[in-house]
């Protein structure tokens, strides 16, 4: 009776061994299957979270075009002006020089100012568990003030007119839903529109995704002064808003205080607060269209 | 006693079919699709696709990272991992199934029948593809094309670009199989 059993046992091991069903094929391929690079994919969509840098970097002989725009009412001012009483435009352009490296540059209407930046991967977060955590991209850019003060007293020249802005751009895929990214920014003014401004300020940008559904993605930043200048008040910059990505364009709509739109600018001199008054609430609308100049294959 | 020898035979039986390769393998097999429609051709192509054969049960299995899959423009590959096919979740396609009729032995070529499960998007289903298998020497070249509905994977197009990604995508796939040695 006993020997039976064992009998019947032994007998159902080796013929198990023997037919390997298409179950265990799977099985043998998936050891098969070699460890590939696989580099996190779209942290952020857009190579802005809203008003600020994303840690994306355009891919190579990819040509990005930009248009950023904000727009805000006067308060207690009786204008015929529709929708809003002012607008502020940056057109822009990013061109991925290689799939690490982006160069841009772009003008805005409202304040005059002309930047250019570039962008580059210094490290990636990998998907496939092992390598970076997360991403780092350095950003640096230089700014150009077209506009003169309307303080006489303030020495303007060239080299006041221009300004420097470094930023790590520190941020995770934590999952294929939620991005943080963490924003500490140098900025150097050589414009001191009083004398006890400050000319070197620090920063530390917040910012955030969160993806409702597959082509729809709520933001947010925040953007800290730690050393905000003397001379007048400032707020830090907010922006809340979405981003809705199709085909070669990707929208963005937000909320926000934010006036200027180089980020110099609008991390050091946002004179008013977030809310929803007339003046401070600042409509911002992101339009980015992507052409591929170069095709694989 | 009579056990015994059962149990002997049955041992000198797996010894002596483990013994010639029964197994198949690619490494770099190759899977395209394509969506064709009035606005916009896309296409994307995989050249590391991963399938066994087994010839004595006559079955097949096929894995692919859906990371692998190269497209003419780069922001298209980022929508189709990152808004269609979401490989963050699910990662690969598989396939596995049975060749009908499938006599290993043939030289040249024959076409025959596979059926099994094909697994996309994270749903499986039931899948029959016309296959052409051609034996050279050692290796097997199976190669065919299918259609699949985008619809039967639950991979979902917003209606604003209805008219931009193909309701039947078009599949064709060529693997080489070498002895597989383990």
């Amino acid at each position: 009776m006993k020997n039976n059993r064992l009998y019947i046992i032994l007998l159902l091991f080796l013929s198990g061994f023997y037919s390997l069903s298409a179950q265990d094929l799977l099985k043998l391929i998936e050891q098969e299957q070699k460890d590939t690079v696989l580099y996190t994919l779209a942290t952020f969509k857009a190579t802005r979270i809203a008003i600020g840098q994303s840690v994306e970097t355009r891919k190579k002989g990819v040509l990005e075009w930009q248009f950023m725009s904000r727009f805000w009412n006067i308060p207690d001012r009786r204008t015929q002006s529709f929708i809003a009483d002012k607008v502020s435009a940056r057109i822009g352009l990013v061109y991925g020089v290689s799939d690490r490296l982006s160069f841009g540059l772009g003008g805005t209407t409202w304040d005059g100012i002309f930047d250019g930046f570039l962008k580059y991967r210094l490290i990636w977060q990998r998907t496939d568990k092992k390598g970076a955590p997360f991403s780092i991209t350095l950003f640096q850019n230089a700014s150009y003030r077209s506009d003169s003060y309307p303080n006489i007293t303030a020495t303007d020249n060239f080299r006041n007119r221009l300004s420097f802005t470094s930023q790590l751009l520190i941020a995770r895929k934590f999952t294929p839903n939620f991005s943080l990214q963490l924003t500490p920014t140098y900025i150097h003014r050589g414009s001191l529109l009083f004398p006890e401004d400050r000319q070197n300020l620090f920063a530390l940008g917040l910012g955030a995704r969160y993806k409702v559904n597959n082509h729809l993605a709520v933001v947010s930043e925040y953007h800290y002064l730690t050393n905000p200048i003397r001379a007048v008040d400032t707020f830090d910059a907010f922006a809340i808003g979405v981003n809705w990505e199709a085909s070669d364009v990707i929208l963005q709509f937000y909320l926000t205080n934010a006036r200027n739109i180089e980020v110099g600018n609008f991390s050091t001199q946002t004179f008013n607060n977030f809310n929803f008054n007339d003046g401070n609430l600042h409509f911002g609308f992101n339009f980015t269209y992507v052409l591929h100049l170069k095709k694989k294959r | 006693m009579n056990k015994t020898i059962t149990l002997i035979l049955i041992l000198i039986v797996r010894i002596g079919c483990a013994q010639e390769p029964d197994q198949y393998i690619t490494r770099q097999g190759q899977a395209s699709f394509f969506s064709y429609t009035s606005v916009e051709n896309i296409q994307a192509t995989n050249n590391q696709v991963l399938s066994i054969i087994d010839l004595s049960k006559k079955e097949i299995a096929v894995s692919m990272l859906m990371r692998a899959f190269v497209f003419e423009k780069s922001l298209m590959e980022e929508h189709f991992n990152e808004s269609y096919i979401e490989s963050d979740i699910y990662p690969k396609a598989t396939f596995q199934g049975q060749i009908q009729d499938f006599d290993p032995s043939i030289n040249g070529e024959q076409t025959r029948i596979v059926k099994g499960q094909l697994t996309i998007h994270g749903v499986t289903r039931e899948t029959e593809i016309k296959t052409k298998i051609e034996k050279t020497g050692r290796t097997y070249v199976l190669s065919g094309d299918f259609e699949l509905r985008i619809k039967d994977y639950e991979i979902k197009v917003p209606p604003i670009l209805a008219r931009n990604i193909a309701k039947t995508i078009s599949v064709t796939f060529s693997f080489k199989y070498i002895p597989y040695e383990k």
